[in-house]
């Protein structure tokens, strides 16, 4: 990660490489509206079961979604939490430039301040 | 309607991630400028608060890299780069920072812009950084959202109020 940041780098890469795929995200949509088994989340796409739930597990791995504990029935559920961290590391940049632009502000006073003596002491011999 | 908020809302969220910032500093132009683009007084300021700079090389030339470490207060380094990619001076700098992943693979790109206008001899400064691979995602997923079920949109807008 390029800045001090309280998310782990690999986690990020995780959420915005599972959110790098339409068939995921539009799983995302779905869920939105409530848990969903396997077999009824599978049932607008043209793919077999196995190929869903390889999806799935990318989405569970990066914590988008939660699988219940239910040999039979295992729904799916959303977990936002994630997205929040990406929303985040970008509100992060705000508070990045905020605090160095700060600190521009003071250096160039600074700067400017330290001429000016100069300049005087220059004038002054 | 709870869904066109709903769209809305998620814009706001992801979509246009962007920061801008605007500052008046009272400096001329030309050295606002030169404190961007020459290493030995970007090192004196960048980065938050407590925080030093070990390594700071700047090739400014478009084309050109940057490179800074940054030390925190704890001791931890923080490296960080991009490229140059406009250098008109001295209104203009557009310049990318890329974070890595722990194997130092790009996964997101920020491209920075900072135009710098004179101002009764103070310098108004506007900086714009957009996450240009977080909007990608971004966008792509509200389509996926719109074209997908609409049912979904108002649990998901609760899902995003949370955010």
């Amino acid at each position: 990660m390029s800045l001090p940041n309280p998310i782990p780098p690999d986690t990020l890469s995780t959420t915005l490489s599972a959110l790098a795929d339409p068939t995921r995200r539009a799983v995302l949509a779905r869920l939105a509206s409530g848990d969903l088994s396997v077999t009824e989340l599978a049932e607008p796409f043209d793919m077999s079961l196995p190929a869903v739930s390889k999806h799935l597990k990318v989405l569970e791995r990066a914590g988008l979604i939660a699988r219940g504990r239910d040999a039979q029935w295992r729904p799916c559920r959303l977990q936002a939490s994630p997205l929040k961290d990406v929303a985040d590391w970008v509100e992060h940049y705000r508070r990045f430039w905020e605090e160095s632009l700060d600190r521009l502000d003071d250096y160039l006073q600074a700067l400017q301040s330290k001429e000016k003596k100069h300049g005087r002491n220059k004038r002054k011999r | 309607m709870a869904g066109t908020n709903a769209k809305g809302e998620a814009r706001g969220n992801f979509a246009e991630r962007e920061v801008v910032i605007t500052r008046i500093f009272d400096a001329p132009r030309a050295l606002v400028f030169k404190a961007w683009t020459d290493p030995k007084h970007l090192k004196r300021w960048w980065g938050p608060k407590m925080f030093t700079n070990p390594v700071c090389e700047v090739d400014a030339r478009v084309g050109g890299a940057w490179r800074i470490v940054m030390r925190g207060p704890d001791g931890v380094d923080y490296p960080c780069g991009g490229v140059y990619r406009e250098i008109v001076e001295p209104e203009r700098l557009v310049f990318t920072n890329i974070a890595t992943d722990n194997d130092g693979n790009p996964i997101l790109d920020g491209l920075t812009t900072v135009t710098f206008e004179e101002q009764g001899g103070k310098t108004k400064l506007t900086l714009t950084t957009r996450a240009v691979a977080l909007v990608e995602y971004a966008a792509a997923y509200l389509q996926g959202m719109e074209a997908g079920w609409t049912q979904s949109l108002e649990s998901l807008a609760e899902e995003l109020a949370k955010l």
